[in-house]
């Protein structure tokens, strides 16, 4: 036991000494913190899009601009709620924030109608902002910085000179395509902007509404564009033309109410009546049953468990070849199969890198809580609650479990397949079946979280190997107690199992010098008896 | 044998269709130093391996300081393989306490013991050093060094002077002197004959897996007649006739430091011959010689004798 652990803390401190140990504690959070911080600020560093509205139909382009008036709103307004969020006095009310203040402020904004919008807009820029932050004021913390209101992001551009709107359509995307493609930028102000998107509004559009028909006309063989044109080189960015789309067509509607002589304020109260579905989860308590973004996060809790088992075990694979092959090629083995068993060295080895894994999600996971707690934020402080929430669950143990059988199970066939080696290309060779083993669980992750009880996920928990990640995945849904049972009894024997056949083919392959053996010659060495 | 630290009985190895070792018996007495000897591939490093329990004998005993396998004595063992290597990454110091520790010594204790040595045998600049950062002589060096840190009652090297430079291979002989004078049984194989000349009480020669001869340097030296060699005019064939002489024979021509029209000439002697005799012959016959040379026979000669052919064959299949 002794030898064992001087094996182990060598081997641990051997790894914790290498740069790529390090590179792949910092780079973690760093990545996080990166993609985190970057995120949140993307969002209000996305550049100023310029576009232009040609409206030759002369009906449509209020509806437009009140759309791109509406987004811009929207922003404004979660950016305000951020914003007290964030310089809240009082740190422990943040338990409200889980309410999703973010849904609530899209669902009232799309029950203004446009005239709403206007008058929100009005309303904000003749002081309403200031007012708001007026009221806000006593319960900001004092070092509050002011509220900086963001910048549109759909700016109209002014249209290049020599640009006749009363063209046909095709003409005007003649002119402008040159602009829409980067080609030439426009003038604004003293910048040389470029055209985001053209929206084009023929005259005769009207004559493209659809209506429903009791028989419908099939797809429209003619491939000429129909309605409003959306011209724009940016497929990704859908908010512009999203906004448009919705706004015309509820335009158009109004149209149509007044045609059919409809009473468009009953409608609008029509559209506005809902009844709310309350989530609920039977698995626990009377009374507080309501499933809440907690439990929802509890849900696929596991899904993050399952992926840190598995970078994790990614992490110590490399360790546990590199370091077995370094040992067989530098020949160290024999001066330590010399002082000590084979059984002991491949326990030490497997403790010694074991300890190097639990070190890095360690670090991972302080790392992580460092963060939370300096970077507070609307969504960190969530997160702690989230936490909170995963702590208490019994998810904790679970993983503890199925992180130490699957790192013993995989460890000791990378251990086996490292004494057979020489070079790590070879083991590299051995070593693809088994990541096509590994790979299976997270490509399955998602479907076995959906239905953590369904037959996949329950075919899955009885195959050994993937038994630590399925049932993992699985654990937040209450698994029947025969397979957390039978599973777990199944996996524990075929750990022991593969430890032991390891330790066989470790004691022979250790010594071997020259190319690794085939199947027949592995096969023999597994049988064979050596005391 | 009771003093013995070290007795293999009939022990064999074999590799499917292939003998390593053939029934090999031995007995090493307890502070001498012992040499393995033989040409590549005889099957010294399987022996060896086996004697410390790494591979298993297929038949045969095996008794190490008492005990049938040395892992229940490996912290009374040291061990130099015949392939060197250590860890690339850690400090020569380090190295050297980490396989003390391994074999039972107290952590600090072992750092004490790894720069005593160090500085005793010339190191102790390199002692922070990172192993990657030292020759390879260096190198093989600090794992002799760990390889005895732990003061073992048996200590077995196995080909330790391989990629010693001279003067180094006399800094690692006079460290296997020192653990005789401590008492310390040694066994190292080698091939390079002069260093087992000089340092073995006993030898043991082993060719194709089979012991070929086993005793005292003088035992093995005796077992190539003595030799005379004889540079003359005349013919001295004659000589064969004397009391003592057991053969004559003319070497072939080679100009090499030899008077032009003088013949070259090899007798093997009798253990007890006096030379002297033959010069005396030579002398009233008026055998003029222009080369009188009686030499000791060297161990490199028994050992091209016992094994010559066969390693000759066994390189050229």
């Amino acid at each position: 036991m002794r030898v064992t652990l001087l094996i182990a803390w060598r081997e641990y401190l051997e790894n914790v000494k290498t740069k790529g140990f390090w590179i792949g504690v910092l780079l973690v959070p760093i990545v996080f913190f990166i993609i985190f911080h970057v995120s949140s600020r993307l969002a209000t560093a996305t550049p100023t899009r310029y576009y232009l509205l040609v409206d030759q139909s002369g009906q449509y382009a209020d509806s437009v601009e009140s759309a791109i008036r509406r987004e811009h709103q929207r922003r404004v307004m979660l950016d305000f709620m951020r914003y007290l969020q964030e310089n809240r006095d009082e740190t422990d009310s943040v338990v409200a924030i889980s309410n999703q203040p973010a849904n609530q402020m899209d669902e009232l904004l799309d029950n203004f109608g446009n005239d709403d919008v206007a008058a929100l807009d009005d309303w904000l820029s003749n002081g309403g902002l200031a007012f708001a932050l007026q009221m806000a004021r006593p319960y900001l913390r004092a070092d509050t910085p002011d509220f900086e209101e963001p910048r549109p992001q759909f700016v109209a551009a002014v249209p290049p000179p020599g640009l006749d709107f009363n063209a046909s359509p095709e003409q005007i995307v003649e002119t402008l395509r040159p602009f829409l493609n980067g080609e030439q930028r426009l003038q604004a102000g003293d910048n040389q902007v470029s055209l985001f998107a053209l929206i084009l509004i023929p005259a005769d559009v009207d004559s493209d509404i659809v209506r429903p028909a009791p028989v419908p006309t099939g797809m429209a063989d003619d491939t000429t564009p129909q309605g409003v044109q959306y011209w724009a080189g940016n497929l990704t960015d859908t908010r512009l033309s999203n906004a448009i789309q919705t706004s015309i067509n509820n335009a158009i509607r109004q149209q149509e109410y007044t045609q059919r002589n409809i009473d468009v304020d009953a409608v609008r109260d029509v559209q506005r009546t809902r009844l709310p579905v309350s989530r609920l989860d039977p698995g626990k308590v009377a009374g507080d049953e309501q499933v809440s973004l907690a439990d929802t996060f509890r849900q696929w809790a596991p899904m993050g468990f399952v992926y840190l088992i598995f970078i994790s075990l990614m992490q110590s694979v490399q360790y546990l070849l590199s370091n077995t092959i370094e040992e067989k090629s530098n020949r160290i083995i024999e001066v330590l199969l010399a002082s000590v068993t084979p059984g002991e060295l491949m326990m030490g080895k497997l403790l010694g890198i074991g300890a190097t894994g639990i070190t890095t999600i360690v670090a991972w996971l302080v790392s992580f809580f460092v963060f939370i707690r300096l970077y507070q934020t609307v969504e960190t402080a969530m997160i702690v609650q989230i936490l909170d929430v995963l702590l208490s669950s019994d998810l904790i143990p679970y993983f503890v479990f199925y992180y130490v059988c699957c790192y013993a199970l995989y460890a000791g066939i990378f251990l086996a397949i490292g004494s057979l080696c020489n070079t790590l290309k070879e083991a590299q060779s051995l070593m693809m079946p088994l990541m096509m083993v590994l790979v299976v669980p997270i490509l399955t992750m998602s479907f076995v979280a959906q239905d953590p009880n369904g037959s996949l996920a329950r075919v899955m928990s009885w195959i050994p190997l993937f038994t630590p990640f399925t049932m993992m995945n699985r654990a937040a849904a209450q698994p029947p107690m025969f397979d957390v049972v039978g599973t777990t009894i199944l996996l524990v024997v075929s750990t022991i199992a593969v430890l032991w056949l390891s330790g066989r083919v470790f004691r022979q392959g250790i010594l071997r010098t020259g190319q690794p053996p085939r199947i027949l010659e592995l096969w023999r060495m597994l049988r064979k008896r050596t005391t | 044998m009771s003093s013995a630290v070290l007795s293999l009985t009939n022990v064999s190895k074999r590799y499917g269709d292939f003998t390593a070792v053939n029934r090999i018996n031995l007995s090493i007495p307890k502070g001498s130093v012992y040499g393995f000897l033989g040409p590549n591939g005889a099957g010294k490093t399987t022996t060896i391996r086996m004697i410390l329990d790494i591979i298993r004998p297929d038949e045969g005993q095996i008794e190490v300081l008492g005990c049938t396998s040395a892992m229940q004595v490996r912290n009374r063992i040291g061990y130099l393989p015949e392939e060197k290597g250590l860890y690339k990454k850690m400090k020569v110091w380090a190295i050297i306490s980490y396989f003390a520790t391994l074999k039972g010594m107290h952590r600090k204790d072992a750092k004490l013991r790894a720069f005593e040595l160090l500085e005793q045998y010339g190191l102790k600049d390199f002692a922070n050093a990172t192993v990657d950062s030292l020759s390879k002589g260096m190198g093989q060096k600090v794992q002799v060094l760990s390889s005895i840190a732990h003061n073992p009652e048996l200590v077995i090297l196995d080909e330790p002077f391989s990629g010693l430079d001279p003067v180094n291979q006399e800094v690692l002989e006079q460290l296997i002197r020192d653990l005789k004078n401590n008492g310390q049984t040694v066994i190292f194989s080698t091939h390079i004959m002069q260093h087992a000349e000089r340092l073995c009480e006993r030898l043991l020669l082993i060719t194709q897996g089979s012991k070929v001869f086993d005793g005292t340097v003088d035992e093995a030296r005796a077992i190539i007649p003595r030799r005379v060699i004889l540079e003359c005019l005349d013919d001295v064939s004659a000589l064969a006739g004397l009391d003592g002489v057991l053969s004559v024979c003319e070497l072939p021509v080679s100009s090499e430091g030899r008077i032009p029209g003088t013949r070259q000439w090899e007798l093997y002697v009798k253990e007890q011959t006096n030379p002297q005799m033959i010069l005396q012959h030579c002398f009233h016959n008026s055998i003029s010689l222009s080369r009188f040379d009686f030499t000791q026979t060297s161990l490199h000669d028994v050992f091209v004798h016992l094994v010559g052919q066969e390693a000759r064959e066994h390189n050229f299949r």
